[in-house]
């Protein structure tokens, strides 16, 4: 019975990770990464959104990050419509990036300009 | 944006609680701590004649719960026309991480009429809706169930193999991010088992069942009718209903060999025997039984429950477009 519990338990527990169509195996997901930028578009699709956002580092160099959300069905769950994030918005996003090193990440939240933040 | 409406959203974001991260956690434990919020809720107008229409417009953000009373369970953001034929008192009420909530009433007045009993819906329990034909009616949009327990319950049994089957267990490597990442069907049982929705549509003489997941359907005849001799081997196989009381009961034969279950392949002599009903109105009570004789020794039986949500009528367009092929991001040689 306890060993039941605890195959429970951990399936709970690997629930949100795994609600996506694929795993997560390719981003570091024990190593949350915030990045800031500026979104250049959003891709308002199944199976995933993705916005694509410039981030400047120190020197000013711009890198283009693939951000990677949850699917409609989520995202509408959480308050989220088409227009929530917009070209030209700065927004933060916190998730697991690729372990490849690529620019590349999954968002589990998004800061939005005005300092709401939400699920992604 | 109204004044009201931006007003809204400053007090909202005053009130949202950063939520501190501890060193090396997810970052969805991270998101699963965001407090909700109600981001509008409005009715116009708010005075009318008896027979006139108002709109009912809310919106919320990450929400746990969320319903309108007297109306029932709803969206995150939606609009309603209504007619309400005496003054009305609606209350939006929403639940969310961190124990927060929040609650907001509006009212709209009916001249000549006084306030309607406060009778709130969601305290009123349904029955389960009956076709004309007396048959449950399992229409409806469904969740793939939510935790605890996951997509509708716990993990189910392993299947008992036939000696020399094993090769039938699906074994990946670590780079392989699983069948559903390839955007190809999953087929039954497993088009329910993926975090999308699905939409029953019951007519006199046909069962629709449509995933949201990759736009698959099936179209089942409940007249009486036997599978066709020899079907092509397809993904979602052919599948033929009946009604035993008040279960509806799907046949399904006609599978290639290319889906997998559970973590197994199959062959095309894949049999499956699917049991549908409706508990209470808030619940389709799922039972597959899965026969294989190339792999299974015995039937294999997977049960899950799923939850109706009344706030969804309809499912989303689902096109694979922007699907990746997430090896590369692995960084392996």
């Amino acid at each position: 019975m306890r060993r039941y519990l605890l195959a429970v338990a951990a399936a709970v527990l690997l629930a949100v990770p795994l609600s996506a169509h694929h795993s997560t195996a390719m981003y570091r997901m024990d190593h949350p990464t915030t990045v800031t930028g500026t979104v250049k578009r959003f891709e308002w699709t199944n199976p995933h959104a993705f916005i694509y956002i410039d981030v400047k580092d120190d020197k000013g160099n711009s890198t283009e990050w693939e951000i990677e959300l949850m699917s409609l069905n989520h995202l509408r769950s959480y308050g989220w419509v088409r227009t929530t994030v917009k070209p030209g918005d700065v927004i933060t996003c916190t998730g697991g990036a690729a372990k490849s090193g690529a620019p590349s990440m999954i968002s589990a939240l998004l800061k939005l300009p005005d300092g709401r933040e939400l699920k992604s | 944006m109204t004044l009201a409406f931006a007003l809204a959203i400053a007090l909202a974001t005053a009130q949202q609680a950063a939520a501190p991260a501890q060193p090396g956690e997810s970052p969805y434990r991270i998101a699963g701590r965001l407090p909700v919020r109600i981001m509008a809720f409005d009715v116009q107008p708010r005075s009318i004649k008896p027979g006139d229409k108002v709109t009912l417009t809310w919106a919320a953000e990450n929400p746990q719960s969320i319903s309108i009373d007297p109306i029932g369970r709803v969206a995150p953001r939606g609009t309603l026309t209504l007619t309400p034929g005496a003054t009305t008192t609606y209350t939006l009420s929403v639940t969310g991480a961190s124990n927060s909530a929040d609650k907001r009433t509006i009212t709209v007045t009916v001249q000549g009429t006084t306030a309607a009993a406060a009778a709130s819906a969601a305290n009123v329990p349904k029955a389960v809706p009956r076709t004309p034909d007396g048959h449950p009616d399992l229409s409806g949009v469904y969740g793939y169930g939510q935790a605890p327990g996951g997509r509708g319950g716990p993990p189910p049994t392993p299947p008992v193999l036939k000696p020399g089957a094993e090769k039938f267990k699906v074994v990946r490597p670590a780079d392989d991010t699983g069948q559903y990442s390839s955007c190809m069907p999953p087929g039954i049982p497993q088009s329910f088992f993926v975090p999308y929705y699905t939409q029953i549509i019951q007519a006199p003489k046909h069962v629709v069942i449509a995933h949201e997941y990759l736009n698959l359907h099936r179209i089942i005849p409940t007249d009486g009718r036997p599978h066709p001799p020899d079907p092509d081997p397809s993904w979602m196989g052919n599948a033929v209903g009946h009604w035993d009381g008040d279960t509806l009961v799907v046949d399904s034969i006609g599978y290639n060999d290319k889906t997998e279950i559970n973590g197994y392949r199959h062959t095309e002599s894949l049999h499956i025997v699917e049991r549908f009903s409706r508990p209470d109105v808030n619940t389709l009570s799922y039972e597959a039984t899965i026969e294989d004789p190339n792999v299974f020794a015995q039937p294999w039986v997977i049960k899950r429950t799923f939850p109706l949500l009344p706030e969804y009528d309809a499912l989303n367009e689902f096109v694979c477009e922007n699907n990746r092929d997430y090896k590369p991001l692995f960084g392996n040689k």
